[in-house]
């Protein structure tokens, strides 16, 4: 009876976009260069300088990797690096807490996200970096397969829990549950391996070792100690909110530095122990009063009616904290916990300024104290920039794709 | 009412974290401070020496491609396992690079003995919890400058920027110095191997540090012949082991193994001959130095409370004599022969006024 | 307070006194603070307190502190304590830079990742994610290694008509410092001057108050701005002139081999200063970008509507409503400077944290210098928050 679709049999009216598509490469090109680089005679100026200034940029830095820089500052002290006084027939735990990162990386993108092309190329360049590092000298060639093999497992992994049904809506899976799992009990895991049954003291972790360890001890005992920190602070007893607001103004007050040096000179006669624990408990209770803050105004956040819901529906108010406003809360505010995770991971470096822990950059330091080496500090320095953004880099886009399939700062 | 039990909670959780931390703190409260002359049951105990040592410096703490720390001042530490452990291996090296925190190491008992290059002073030994033992290295303060500067002593620096090693003798010296020359200089301060790479970048114009760390630093280099280290030494610069205060049992031990590894220089006893030696020994002397009995006859006991007499025995057979330890770490870059560290026998054929103070105190 | 509940609370006198909420919480609050007692008194055992006090900081220094700025303090016959300030003075120096350059900076870096033209975001966004993604340490010593690698030696210094001197050992430049002027005035007669730019600065003020006011009546551009300015500068140069000129510049020479006169800007301020600027403009461009995107896309159509340009949408308004977001954000960035400028002592700047190190080496006295360095850090804080939440109440109290 409506006879409108069969009009004009003949033309199908595509919607712009499609429309656009239909069209040469190279004249859509020529379109989003005239509306993104060349829109005004303003930007089209701008766009000149910037190339040239990037043009100046690329040509610099390729100079320098490729002409100027002598490499083998790194290549020659790879152990010192990475490894450090970690005892070297031991390297085999190190191999292993590797391939095991790097099959967690693996579960946890089946998991909760999806493998892009960026990421695809991203490792892809990265391994390329790690191989053309690892394979120098011929007695490395061991290192060099173990670590292909670590990414091997990266993609089992992921190519496992890709496949697995995903539910939609809140339940979770059994597959997300151990993940989660495993996730949790990683970081006791990879210092079992480490450190336990004949393994290396604590002291001798060091190096790239060392910030990989400290890290995740700083991230996961702040957050422990995060928790009732921020519940501290908002709650009505005037004692308990004090105190805690007392902690996290004074430990945000002071720099990590200074905190450090409590740690070698004054926490010595209080809690004792080994100087690497010491240094660990530091960071931790710095990471805490930082994290408290974050939680804090989650919790400020959220709206009254869901603990008024949770109390509506008969929960008590220990089930409603821990089912219903914590976990939103902690949602909430994964966006700065992230980025305080990595604020951590950079300041690991600061351990070597002022205690005796020789990470990364200290033991970079031991490097170009060779007497051949001494030219290539910035080399050396180069070198440990480009690792510590690497790893940053990971933890922000792991981040942002679990964020994105976990809905967060969506409503 | 949902605010009460926040508290509660956060109350709990505080409650457990504390008494978790005090109960830590119980098992191994050794508080700080003063030591308790235990220092050597306690590396027993350990199995293993803290050694405080520079990571940084060539030729006398640094580290090989392999991560192992090598030097001068390393020697010492094996020496000391060796004679304290049984084991040379037995070492902890611990970074003590930074000058401005070395002695807080020690005093806070992260380290067992300080061997990096610390020089003996009267009000380090009245102020800080340190001891010092034996001298192993004797130097001065010296300057470097490069050859081109046009400066040949310190009555040329006026206004110059001078790199000096913070919380050091070295910086004091060069105050107290240019106070008396009445001169004024310009101090760029730092870690010992960031204030070396300042001065070869051209950041300063003199270099100051003790004459061994100029020689050390600037012999390695390709340019070495653009620099040169002047002639004046403004400071006595004796580098020793440092230990704790109050633990005279653990510094008599340090003390006797530098001793020990002079005295075995003076008298020929070398790391090659040593158990020929200590299976034979030539003279009661001999015998009485390695700990062993001479012709059959009882040894007089000369170990102290806390090591057994072999002690020295095991420790040349570790690293060797005095001279071995010389030659093999920083012979090439430093001669030695009729400077401050030549033994005082040797110093016969030596020009008028040089020759060596290395001397060791009789061991019986 | 009245918890809205489901039920009616009974009577109290109904409920068991354990079960009181006043009885619970002073009991709960009772046994916290016993804990913490217990804790607290543990921790002070602990410490070796024996030789607890602040007398040591009063003796004389013995150590020579670099780096000084408009100050020449000797440090062979000043007490510890002075030469500590000092360090104060030098760390307060690189803080006001830093935050002064990296909000400059990243304002424009923020604004450039929105940018329209492609290429201009992709380079911002690359700013960003390297300097925000490496460590603050490394960045320090990198700028300061290449500066120390890279820049010439003094010998072949570089020289900008005889203004700036560029070389390893710092850039040197003209700086204005009293003088007698024409009338061989005393020194402090300079201050005459300042007063007088005081003045100045309050009259440009109301002139420019008035002419909005009169602005907002008629409806007529009255150019407030730049009769205030012209105000301002007018009186400025009369006033120097009138007074004898007391202010000369003065210019950089080298005599040897170092500078002599004029501002120098040492390799380890600049190293400091700039390490701290790319780290933290990489964060502010980030908030920066926040608060602009969470802006009302209606607010840059409307501006376009009433045929704003490009810059005046951006100045008139989208910043002034985005600051609302963005100061709070910022402020926290500018206590992070302040905090992190005791990574000065990994580039051999003689900071306050580097200063009480050398001191605490010398004497000992951990504890306390830590105390010390402690609450010189929370007053550096506090007076940034107070400025900033004056700030703050400024920009919210304005109606946009």
């Amino acid at each position: 009876m409506v006879d409108m679709p069969a009009q004009n049999p003949q033309r199908i009216v595509l919607p712009p976009h499609r429309e656009r598509a239909r069209r040469p490469r190279i004249v859509r090109f020529r379109e989003w260069a005239r509306r993104n680089l060349f829109n005004s005679r303003a930007g089209t100026l701008l766009t000149i300088i910037t190339a040239a200034i990037l043009a100046l940029l690329i040509y610099g830095v390729v100079y320098f990797v490729f002409v100027d820089a002598n490499w083998r500052v790194i290549t020659e002290n790879r152990w010192l690096l990475f490894a450090g006084g970690y005892p070297m027939d031991q390297e085999w735990r190190l191999w292993f807490s590797v391939m095991f990162v790097f099959l967690l990386i693996g579960l946890t993108y089946g998991t909760w996200a999806s493998l892009g092309r960026r990421d695809h190329l991203f490792i892809v360049l990265a391994s390329g970096f790690a191989v053309l590092l690892l394979a120098h000298g011929g007695a490395a060639i061991w290192s060099t397969i173990w670590y292909l093999i670590a990414v091997g497992l990266l993609y089992a992994g992921y190519a496992i829990t890709i496949r697995m049904p995903r539910e939609a809506g809140p339940g979770r899976t059994v597959q997300q549950r151990s993940v989660a799992g495993l996730l949790i009990a990683a970081l006791p895991i990879v210092l079992i391996v480490l450190l336990a049954f004949g393994g290396a003291r604590p002291r001798e972790l060091e190096g790239f070792v060392l910030n990989l360890v400290l890290a995740p001890v700083g991230i996961a005992g702040g957050l422990i100690l995060a928790i009732p920190l921020a519940l501290g602070r908002a709650s009505r007893m005037r004692a308990i909110s004090w105190t805690c607001t007392t902690y996290i103004e004074v430990v945000r007050g002071a720099p990590l530095l200074g905190w450090l040096f409590v740690a070698l000179f004054i926490l010595d006669d209080v809690i004792g122990g080994e100087l690497i624990v010491r240094a660990m408990v530091v960071l931790a209770v710095f990471t805490a009063a930082y994290m408290a803050e974050y939680i804090r105004g989650a919790l400020q956040a959220l709206p009254h009616g869901q603990s008024e819901a949770a109390h509506a529906v008969g929960l008590n108010q220990f089930q409603s904290m821990q089912l219903i406003v914590m976990p939103q809360a902690l949602r909430i505010s994964i966006p700065p916990m992230v980025g305080q995770a990595i604020s951590i991971w950079k300041d690991t470096t600061l351990v070597t300024v002022i205690l005796p822990l020789r990470e990364l950059k200290g033991n970079a330091d031991s490097a170009i104290a060779q007497f051949e080496f001494t030219p290539d500090r910035i080399e050396a320095y180069v070198f440990v920039a480009v690792i510590f953004w690497v790893v940053a880099f990971i933890m922000s886009r792991i981040s942002q794709r679990v964020e994105g399939s976990l809905g967060i700062g969506e409503r | 009412m949902k605010k009460l039990r926040f508290g509660l909670l956060a109350a709990a959780v505080v409650a457990i974290v504390a008494l978790v931390a005090v109960a830590c703190g119980d098992d191994d409260g050794d508080g700080g401070g003063e030591g308790r002359g235990d220092t050597v049951q306690t590396i027993k105990d350990r199995g293993e020496l803290k050694c405080g040592v520079k990571q940084t410096q060539p030729l006398f703490g640094f580290r090989e491609a392999d991560g192992t720390v090598v030097g001068f001042d390393i020697e010492f530490c094996k020496a000391l396992a060796a004679a304290v452990l049984k084991d040379h291996t037995k070492v902890e090296y611990i970074d003590a690079s930074d000058a401005s925190t070395r002695f807080e190491l020690l005093a806070e008992e992260e380290i067992d003995v300080l061997i990096r290059t610390t020089t003996i002073t009267a009000s380090r030994d009245r102020e800080l919890a340190v001891d010092f033992a034996q001298t192993t290295f004797y130097t001065g303060q010296g300057f470097a400058v490069r050859t081109d500067s046009g400066i040949d002593s310190t009555s040329d620096m006026g206004d110059a920027i001078i790199c000096v090693q913070t919380g050091t003798t070295t910086e004091q010296n060069v105050a107290d110095h240019f106070t008396d020359i009445g001169l004024e200089y310009d101090p760029q301060g730092g870690l010992s191997q960031d204030v070396a790479d300042a001065f070869f970048s051209g950041r300063c114009d003199v270099l100051t540090a003790d004459a061994s760390d100029l020689a050390s630093r600037i012999a390695v280099r390709d340019d070495a012949a653009d620099y040169k280290i002047l002639p004046q030494i403004i400071s006595k610069e004796p580098l020793a082991p440092g230990v704790r205060d109050y633990d005279s049992e653990w510094k008599d031990v340090v003390n006797w193994v530098v001793h020990g590894l002079i005295r075995a220089e003076e008298i020929g006893i070398t790391q090659a001959n040593v158990a020929q030696m200590a299976a034979n020994p030539p003279n009661t002397e001999v015998a009485r130095l390695l700990g062993v009995p001479f012709q059959g006859g009882e040894v007089a006991a000369l170990g102290f409370d806390s090591v057994d007499p072999q002690f020295i025995q095991r420790a040349i057979a570790a690293v060797g004599n005095y001279g071995e330890i010389y030659d093999r770490t920083i012979g090439d870059n430093i001669p030695r022969a009729c400077t401050l560290n030549d033994l005082v026998i040797n110093n016969s054929g030596c020009p008028d006024g040089q020759g060596g103070i290395q001397y060791a105190l009789p061991y019986r | 307070m009245a918890v809205a509940t489901g039920s009616a609370p009974p009577p109290p006198s109904e409920v068991p006194l354990l079960y009181r909420r006043g009885v619970r919480r002073l009991l709960t609050q009772g046994i916290y603070v016993a804990i913490t007692a217990v804790v607290i008194g543990y921790v002070y055992t602990s410490l070796d307190l024996r030789e607890f006090g602040f007398g040591f900081l009063n003796e004389p220094a013995a150590f020579k502190v670099g780096n000084q700025w408009l100050v020449d303090v000797d440090g062979v016959t000043n007490s510890r304590i002075t030469m500590y300030l000092v360090g104060v003075w030098s760390s307060l120096r690189a803080v006001l830079v830093a935050i002064a350059l990296s909000t400059v900076i990243g304002v424009l870096v923020g604004v450039a990742r929105l940018s329209s033209n492609w290429l201009v975001a992709q380079m911002a966004m690359l700013y960003v994610e390297i300097f925000r993604n490496t460590p603050l340490l490394v960045q320090v010593v990198l700028v300061y290694t290449i500066l120390l690698i890279g820049a010439p030696l003094i010998e072949n210094v570089v020289n900008v008509g005889d203004f700036f001197f560029i070389s390893n050992r710092g850039m040197a430049m003209p700086w204005p410092v009293p003088d007698e002027g024409f009338w061989n005035a005393p020194i402090w007669f300079v201050g005459v001057w300042v007063a007088a730019l005081i003045a100045m600065a309050v009259v440009a003020g109301r002139v420019r108050a008035q002419r909005q006011e009169r602005e907002r009546e008629t409806g007529q551009p009255q150019y407030g701005n730049r009769w205030a300015l012209g105000v301002f500068a007018l009186g400025a140069v009369v006033s120097f002139f009138a007074l004898g000129a007391p202010v000369s510049m003065d210019e950089p020479m080298i005599v040897g081999t170092h500078y002599i006169e004029g501002m120098v800007m040492e390799p380890e301020f600049t190293a400091l200063v700039a390490g701290l600027t790319l780290y933290t403009s990489a964060f502010i461009a980030e908030i920066v970008r926040g608060g602009i995107q969470a802006l009302p896309r209606g607010q840059t159509e409307a501006a376009n509507a009433v045929g704003l340009s490009g810059y005046q949408r951006l100045t008139l308004v989208i910043l002034p409503q985005a600051l609302r977001q963005i100061i709070p954000s910022v402020t926290n960035q500018y206590l992070n400077i302040n905090k992190n400028s005791s990574l000065a002592y990994a580039v051999l700047y003689d900071d306050l944290f580097r200063v009480a190190n050398i001191v605490q080496n010398k004497a000992g006295h951990a504890l306390e210098m830590f105390f010390v360095i402690i609450v010189t850090y929370m007053l550096i804080s506090f007076a940034i928050s107070v400025v900033m939440n004056f700030f703050n109440a400024r920009v919210t109290a304005q109606r946009i």
